[in-house]
């Protein structure tokens, strides 16, 4: 489906990516069989969002949410168990080897290790050029070697840094030279698997900085992965809550920051001290949420959240609660904090 | 307040001697802990912070990290010249550390209980049925569910957060006045962090412990400290008050780490982050050590080491420009 012309079409509000019912089931075995299945952990169980072009999507949660499951899925690095993710309307989990290959060269990933996503014994100019080896008719093999220096410069390294190895470079600038590499091919969609959370604080702002300003020259969407609040409020526009494998919350930025409704996301928000240095600053009110996780290989009924939530009635452990949407905030609750108003 | 400080570092410098580099890790850090006080050593990788802590719990292993110069002092006593079986006393009654990773720092083939039941028996406290009961009540102590059953479990069998909880057990077992923790919520979840951090809190509230909390983390350092030495490439750069230091910086340091966090400014204006990154250690640059990414740094920066400069009473900033810092910060 093409719409030519108009800079301000209605399909720029056409989600690019949109996933529904997204589903991934691990079975484990039993350890000393590996035939006997003893239990299926449902990492991700339902999981629906749509992306729209040029805006980042915030995904965030704690480890065993199922968030960078869903990145994986997305890159079919993992097969789903059930789901759909349309991109442009193609489903990504259906596609064919060959029509794969054309949606992974508009859709890019960045990784959190920068240590381990580069290859070491490959030169910078090899790893960065390494996209269009795959798609060859992307760029001329002509245009490459100015194309890598270009690249290089627009992420803030050096053209010299070309000819060097992943080894020679600290960790902020490897995931500058992982981003050079995602970006090579022009993706519409770049999706980033906690890209800063390896990195220390004055390194992560250089690299938050430098996606922004990728974004708005080059207009790609992001679905941006992390598990550190602020950072994630940082980059993103909307912001979708995870908790064992499922969104409870999901909104814009100001709405689930400044109006959480979901009580996981009220406690998760509540449990990051402010910045707030003043002489009399007051004791930071946590809501300290009982317990742990539970298990994702048994999850409570119902509202998965249950087990923890002081709100919890029986009507919680019947039904899981939908994603219910007001406003283009939806929230998965049966006692939802109120709405605010407008 | 008491009078003497319970610890008192002095000059402290640590090199680590490889075979073709000698790596200044620390170089002449001093601080000071008064006693039942939570004071916080703020930096990142490499800053020396680490390195600091575990030198005055005297784990470092010597080759390759030598003492080059200054002193530790606790309670008046200068710990790094003592015999080392003496210094056997000292460890865990005395002062105690909780380290960043619980799963690495337990031992995986003796169950909790066992583990928590041997500091009693090493110490000559306790012994048999009586150590064990004390490592049951320990855990309690720490928010563990159903002590009594768990202290027969192995660290492979508890999450976390729980394993933090244990390695705090026993890091409290005897009782000490100085406990110091390095990053010890760095590798837990966000909820569990803050559990942790309640925990700890009052646990020393209950027993007047002094802490020294390592972290990278300025809103843990807002939350829980009533000081701070804020580092970087192995001195101490600025130290104070927390609200004074991270309130109004005074050092172009602080003020650069403060600028690049997200959640200090608003939504949607962009991070002002610190340009390149830390210096090799092996390779400082003359003069104030921050100067290549400071954007406040003159001639005078690149050639001269800054000198401690007494900012507001209490509170000290190493920065030539120090007063610029603090009135336009």
């Amino acid at each position: 489906m093409m719409v030519e012309n108009s800079s301000i079409s209605p399909a720029d509000d056409q989600p690019i990516l949109e996933v529904r019912e997204l589903a991934k089931h691990f079975e484990i075995g039993s350890g000393l069989s590996f035939k006997r299945k003893t239990g299926v952990v449902k990492a991700v169980d339902g999981v629906s969002f749509s992306l729209r072009p040029g805006e980042t999507l915030g995904l965030v949660g704690e480890s065993g949410c199922g968030k960078s499951t869903v990145a994986r899925t997305l890159l079919r690095l993992e097969e789903t168990t059930s789901g759909s993710a349309l991109f442009h309307g193609e489903d990504i989990f259906k596609a064919t080897p060959q029509e794969l290959k054309s949606i992974r060269r508009r859709l890019q990933v960045i990784f959190q290790d920068p240590y381990a996503s580069l290859n070491p014994r490959m030169t910078v100019e090899e790893i960065i050029s390494e996209p269009w080896v795959i798609h060859p008719d992307a760029l001329p093999a002509s245009e490459r070697p100015d194309k890598v220096r270009a690249l290089l410069e627009n992420v803030g390294l050096r053209r010299e840094h070309a000819e060097r190895y992943p080894h020679e470079f600290s960790g902020g600038q490897r995931q500058r030279i992982g981003i050079a590499r995602a970006i090579a091919l022009d993706p519409e969609v770049l999706i980033c698997d906690e890209p800063v959370s390896a990195l220390d604080v004055s390194v992560q702002a250089q690299v938050i900085n430098l996606l922004m300003e990728i974004q708005e020259r080059l207009g790609i969407a992001y679905v941006f992965i992390a598990h550190d609040l602020s950072v994630v409020r940082h980059m993103s526009h909307r912001v979708a809550v995870m908790y064992l494998g499922r969104i409870v919350e999901i909104g814009t930025e100001e709405q689930v920051y400044n109006h959480p409704r979901h009580p996981y996301t009220k406690a998760l928000l509540s449990a990051e001290a402010p910045l707030d240095f003043s002489k009399d600053r007051k004791k930071h009110q946590r809501i300290i949420l009982e317990g742990e996780v539970p298990s994702p290989s048994n999850p409570p009924s119902g509202c998965r959240f249950r087990s923890r939530c002081w709100k919890a009635q029986e009507v919680c452990a019947g039904e899981a609660p939908p994603l219910e949407y007001v406003n283009n905030h939806a929230v998965a609750c049966y006692f939802p904090e109120d709405s605010p108003a407008g | 307040m008491s009078s003497a400080p319970i610890l008192e570092v002095e000059n402290l410098q640590i090199e680590f001697r490889t075979g073709r580099d000698t790596v200044h890790a620390v170089n002449g850090v001093s601080f000071q802990v008064e006693s039942g006080e939570t004071a916080a050593i703020l930096g990142e990788s490499g800053s020396g912070k680490s390195v600091t802590a575990s030198a005055i719990m005297r784990l470092l292993q010597s080759p390759p990290a030598f003492v080059a110069g200054g002193s530790i002092r606790f309670k008046g006593q200068d710990i790094l010249s003592l015999p080392i079986s003496q210094w056997r006393d000292y460890c865990g009654r005395e002062i105690a550390m909780v380290f960043q990773d619980a799963l690495t720092s337990l031992n995986p083939v003796f169950s909790v209980g066992w583990q928590i039941a041997e500091l009693f028996k090493a110490h000559g406290i306790a012994k048999g049925r009586d150590a064990d009961n004390r490592a049951i009540e320990l855990l309690e102590r720490v928010g563990i569910p159903d002590p009594a059953s768990r202290a027969k479990d192995y660290t492979h069998q508890f999450s976390g957060g729980m394993r933090q909880r244990v390695m705090i057990a026993m890091a409290i077992a005897l009782g000490p006045d100085l406990l110091i923790a390095d990053e010890p919520t760095t590798a837990l979840d966000v909820t569990v962090q803050a559990q942790i951090m309640e925990l700890l809190e009052s646990l020393r509230q209950d027993s007047n412990m002094a802490m020294i909390l390592i972290t990278h983390d300025l809103s843990v350092v807002a939350d829980v400290a009533d000081n701070v030495a804020v580092m970087y490439a192995g001195r101490v750069v600025e130290r104070g008050p927390v609200a004074d230091v991270l309130g109004r910086p005074a050092h172009a340091y602080t003020l650069a780490l403060l600028d690049s966090v997200p959640q200090a400014r608003g939504k949607g204006s962009k991070l002002r982050p610190i340009v390149g990154s830390p210096p090799d250690l092996a390779r400082i640059p003359k003069g104030c050590a921050f100067n290549p990414r400071c954007r406040f740094a003159s001639d005078l920066c690149r050639n001269e080491t800054p000198p401690i400069v007494e900012v507001t009473p209490g509170r000290t900033a190493e920065c030539h420009h120090a007063e610029q810092v603090f009135n336009d910060g």
